[in-house]
């Protein structure tokens, strides 16, 4: 690692989960190094059961290393109660799913309003950015749709709006082509990228090699090691 | 998120499955419902009592013989000169069978003397009350009650007719407004001395209505009465009375006290129906917080934090109890206006029953959705986002 590189906005070190299974331990993951620098576009790859899952939940604050170092946007996120973990996913973190994961019974405004509503923006203000978002994206037209009236593509820029309104510098994606075919999946690819050219930092966490291919660094993961990670490409540095 | 985000997102679930949520809140309409409709009716009973026993006169103390003893015409007499006393009405009754034509009637057969008509606070509608009549003369004539009148048909043009009381005619003087309770309505008022040589024979009476004066209290009246029938029977102190002296509000207050039992048994009856509502509301709670787990999980990942999670589905459990109290109320205030027309009193609105009412259905949401509400709180993000 470069010494001159910026603080990564990412950056796990020496990190290792291990759950309980019945009497077995899992090593999800078994002493991980990763660094991210704020702008790259990188995806962490590998097969199930590689711990790309478990290095996602770090990332995204939503669970603790066994050991090692796990820093989200300068946190330590192991000195950090549950509280303070819930805001800084809010404030740091926005999540795409591969399943979409909308709010049930909520329109489509509703779920873009939610993350700021957790943040303590107040309703109007939510709802004006909530507003801008989804009309940049192409939604202005469905703002009072259900889940249930749109198709995954568009739920998944529903999702993808989610997490970009908080203006969170970390959007992290798990498989968000997984279940859209190919032409809507290279849209959402394409929304990615767009939003690390505005100087987003975007992981994508798939199994699929093509996808990935999307991303400026590829991090392979395979049972709880990195296999290889090369260093973040010049095409990042220019933006 | 604001109250009212959460009250909308509340009520929005509600309304998703309304047939799940009607069958919850069952349970908090009928517990709320009977809390409304007791307590109503038992305001409503209680004016209703008092009105009829201040219609009956409140001021009237009245004495009865115990133990097979008897008070004379001569005790109602000496009663009568006591300083504090305006007028005494003694009386005897009996049950009795009335005939008019081919109808008859199971009446009560009072004597009594004119002085009844304030002490007892009888009004005739057609005719007139017993008069005063001269010493020894005891004419057959008959004040006749509501109900003992519509069993015979008796009507305004049968004044001067004739009835038979247990075979032996009388002639009718008066008939008597409805009264409702404490017997007037059922009774036949014939002069003391006739009931005395034709129906119950003998020289007591059963009973002695004091009326006091303005200016005398009952305590006083009472102490007096008391006195004067200790020495006239020969009763030394720590023997035991021959009489027993009762004012109206004794029978006010074991009303009361029979009425409040009652309360206590039906607010019973409504706690435990509340209390199975309540446990309704936090099985289906329960129920919510595993089917939403993937939800719950979304949530926490935007940035949700344990406590926003709480609220929320205190709010929806506070918003289910709230809405099935509304409803308990007002098939509450339905109940009890029916209860008191029934009962032929007012029917009122209580603004504070409805607040209580109110109050009691948000605290059962409340209490019996921390529970759901926390284990939903506690739900491990990373295992609610996996879960299927």
């Amino acid at each position: 690692m470069s010494s001159a590189a910026p603080e990564p906005i990412v950056d796990l070190r020496g990190v290792v989960r291990h759950y309980a299974a019945g009497d077995e331990i899992v090593r999800a993951l078994d002493g991980v190094d990763i660094q991210i620098q704020p702008g790259e576009f990188v995806a962490i790859i590998g097969p199930s059961g590689s711990g790309k899952s478990t290095a996602m939940n770090l990332i995204g604050c939503l669970d603790k290393p066994t050991a090692g170092t796990v820093r989200v946007a300068g946190y330590n996120v192991a000195e950090l109660d549950d509280d303070e973990l819930s805001s800084l996913r809010s404030l740091a973190v926005g999540f795409v799913f591969q399943q979409f994961n909308l709010l049930p019974r909520t329109s489509v405004l509703e779920n873009v309003m939610a993350p700021l509503g957790y943040q303590g923006v107040s309703r109007s203000e939510a709802r004006e950015r909530a507003v801008a978002m989804l009309t940049r994206l192409g939604l202005g037209e469905r703002l009072d749709a259900d889940r249930t009236q749109l198709s995954g593509g568009q739920q998944q820029r529903v999702a993808i709006a989610r997490a970009l309104v908080t203006r969170a510098p970390i959007t992290l994606a798990d498989e968000p082509t997984g279940n859209l075919d190919s032409v809507t999946g290279a849209e959402v690819i394409g929304l990615l990228r767009e939003r690390r050219d505005e100087g987003g930092t975007v992981i994508l966490i798939t199994h699929d090699q093509e996808i990935a291919a999307a991303a400026d660094r590829v991090i392979r993961l395979r049972d709880g090691h990195v296999v290889t990670s090369p260093s973040a490409p010049k095409r990042g540095a220019g933006r | 998120m604001s109250l009212r985000s959460l009250i909308r997102l509340a009520l929005s679930r509600l309304t998703a499955s309304p047939a799940r949520a009607a069958l919850t809140i069952l349970g908090i309409v009928i517990g709320v419902a009977s809390v409304v409709a007791l307590t109503s009716a038992g305001r409503g009973a209680t004016s209703g009592i008092t009105n009829r026993l201040s219609g009956l006169g409140g001021t009237t103390v009245t004495i009865r013989p115990t133990n097979g003893a008897a008070l004379t015409l001569d005790d109602a007499y000496a009663i009568a000169s006591l300083s504090g006393v305006s007028a005494v009405s003694p009386t005897v009754s009996s049950n009795g069978s009335a005939k008019f034509g081919l109808k008859s009637s199971s009446p009560t057969v009072i004597g009594a003397t004119p002085a009844a008509e304030t002490a007892s606070k009888i009004e005739p509608w057609a005719g007139a009350f017993i008069p005063v009549l001269p010493s020894g003369a005891a004419p057959r004539i008959a004040v006749v009650g509501s109900t003992v009148a519509t069993d015979l048909g008796l009507t305004a043009h049968d004044l001067g007719s004739a009835i038979s009381i247990n075979g032996v005619p009388y002639t009718v003087i008066g008939l008597l407004q409805q009264k409702g309770g404490f017997g007037i309505d059922t009774a036949i008022y014939v002069p003391l001395d006739t009931a005395r040589a034709y129906i119950t024979g003998g020289l007591g009476v059963d009973s002695i209505a004091v009326t006091t004066t303005p200016d005398s209290t009952v305590a006083n009246v009472e102490a007096e009465a008391t006195a004067e029938l200790h020495a006239r029977h020969r009763i030394g102190t720590g023997k035991t009375d021959d009489f027993t002296v009762t004012d109206l509000t004794q029978i006010l207050s074991t009303v009361t006290a029979v009425q409040g039992t009652l309360v206590m048994l039906l607010a019973g009856i409504a706690g435990i129906s509340l209390l199975v509502g309540g446990i309704g509301v936090m099985n289906i709670m329960l129920v919510s917080v595993r089917e939403r787990t993937r939800e719950i999980g979304v949530r926490r990942a935007i940035g949700a934090r344990r406590r926003d999670i709480l609220i929320q589905f205190l709010v929806e459990s506070m918003v289910l109890t709230f809405v099935g109290g509304l409803i308990g109320i007002l098939f509450g205030e339905v109940a009890a206006a029916i209860i008191a027309r029934i009962g032929g009193w007012e029917f009122t609105v209580d603004i504070a029953t409805i607040g209580i009412a109110t109050a009691v259905s948000v605290i059962v949401g409340v209490v019996f959705g921390v529970l759901p509400a926390r284990q939903a709180s506690r739900l491990d993000p990373v295992e609610a986002l996996r879960y299927e």
